[in-house]
């Protein structure tokens, strides 16, 4: 269910940073979805990795924006979480490692803020979605 | 456990693959086309939202307005009659020149629909009829890319700062043929000779070498001029004339040649 709702959101979030590019600053919505996504609950990835190659494609016509970032956290986070226990320091050194793809895709630093500033309360509140149903 | 670990390092390098795969398939370009009708959704209650508002607008304003656009029609009016003569004139000097005709391109609108969220906005889509492949984007202030895909009335456009589009230029009144290459953020301008290097500021036009491009148009404004030592050619970087970050219409050169460009 939450996948759906996620994937729907991200459509919508990839259209809306199409249609109004340049006329106001937005967060990479779908990028802040999905990585919050991956950080509240690590097997998403599955599907979350898809996803991310989708957004690529959409906006820079490769899969080299994004997804080879993004792919850092389920290769990562399992041995981090096994060596330190798991945490946040690691995510969040995670997740502002994955959110650096934008800024070297040419997205302003608002953006790149605005994205973080999106992802967090989301990460947060799918954790405890997460957490109530486990 | 170590099952797991290894069905996801197989999930990872075969999504990898796949991901690869279809970005070297030429339908990479046209993917963003899936996303025309969602932007054009939520582009729509920003129009009728534009065209609310005028509602709220007060009379004096509106009557500003429309005085203004009556003066703009006038003197648009007396454009096309001087275009007109000048257009005649030139028929007549190149007769008399004996002067090939350009090669005729078909010139119609193209509607903005949305931008690569990049700040330089590399690709573009936009709403036209007819367009094929190769065609020509033009803005009011210059040369913007050319057509990539089109799927139906939607076309995706490479902008000039894309690496794979490279433009034979030329500046006025001199013998440079130069090219101009896209870098993402900014363009190269290869074979300027060090001897014949234009000012900063001077304004490449498109040359018309190779058939591809209209000759004539504003394609980019030189931003530093650097000499290599010991080369031929010095390091040239440009910028674009054309502002399509900001544009929501563009024109569209179709050539109307038949056969290979």
């Amino acid at each position: 269910m939450i996948a759906t709702w996620v994937l729907l959101l991200s459509l919508g979030g990839l259209a809306l940073n199409m249609a109004f590019s340049q006329s106001m600053v937005q967060p990479d919505w779908t990028l802040s979805l999905l990585l919050a996504v991956l950080l509240a609950h690590r097997s998403s990835w599955a599907w979350v990795l898809p996803a991310t190659g989708f957004h690529d494609l959409v906006f820079y016509w490769n899969i080299w924006g994004s997804l080879p970032w993004l792919i850092a956290i389920p290769l990562l986070l399992p041995q981090l979480d096994e060596r330190l226990g798991p945490g946040l320091p690691q995510r969040f050194v995670l997740m502002l490692f994955c959110s650096l793809s934008l800024l070297l895709q040419d997205w302003s630093v608002l953006a790149w803020l605005l994205t973080l500033a999106l992802c967090i309360p989301v990460w947060f509140n799918l954790a405890n979605h997460y957490a109530r149903s486990a | 456990m170590a099952v797991r670990r290894n069905n996801r390092w197989v999930w990872v390098i075969s999504l990898v693959v796949v991901a690869i795969v279809v970005s070297r398939l030429p339908i990479a370009s046209k993917i963003p086309l899936i996303m025309a009708p969602a932007i054009e959704t939520l582009r729509t209650p920003v129009g009728w939202w534009q065209s609310f508002s005028l509602w709220f607008q007060n009379s004096e304003s509106l009557q500003e307005a429309y005085l203004e656009a009556q003066k703009q029609v006038q003197r648009q009016a007396s454009l096309i009659q001087e275009t007109n003569s000048l257009r005649s004139e030139n028929r007549q000097l190149r007769a008399l020149l004996n002067v090939a005709a350009i090669p005729g391109y078909r010139w119609h609108a193209a509607k903005v629909h949305g931008r690569s969220p990049d700040a330089m906005s590399q690709y573009l889509i936009v709403q036209t009829t007819g367009a094929s492949t190769d065609d020509v984007i033009v803005s009011s202030k210059g040369l913007v890319g050319v057509v990539d895909s089109v799927s139906g009335d939607n076309v995706t456009v490479r902008t000039i700062l894309d690496a794979s589009i490279a433009v034979p230029v030329t500046a006025p009144g001199t013998a440079l043929a130069a090219l101009l290459r896209g870098q993402g953020n900014s363009i190269e301008v290869d074979f300027v000779p060090t001897e014949h290097a234009p000012d900063v500021g001077t304004i490449l036009y498109t040359s018309g070498s190779g058939g591809m491009f209209p000759p004539g148009i504003a394609a980019a404004r030189i931003v530093s001029v650097e000499p290599m030592p010991g080369e031929i050619f010095s390091r040239v970087q440009a910028e674009p004339v054309a502002h399509w970050q900001r544009d929501n219409w563009l024109a569209i050169a179709s050539s109307t040649r038949t056969g290979p460009k």
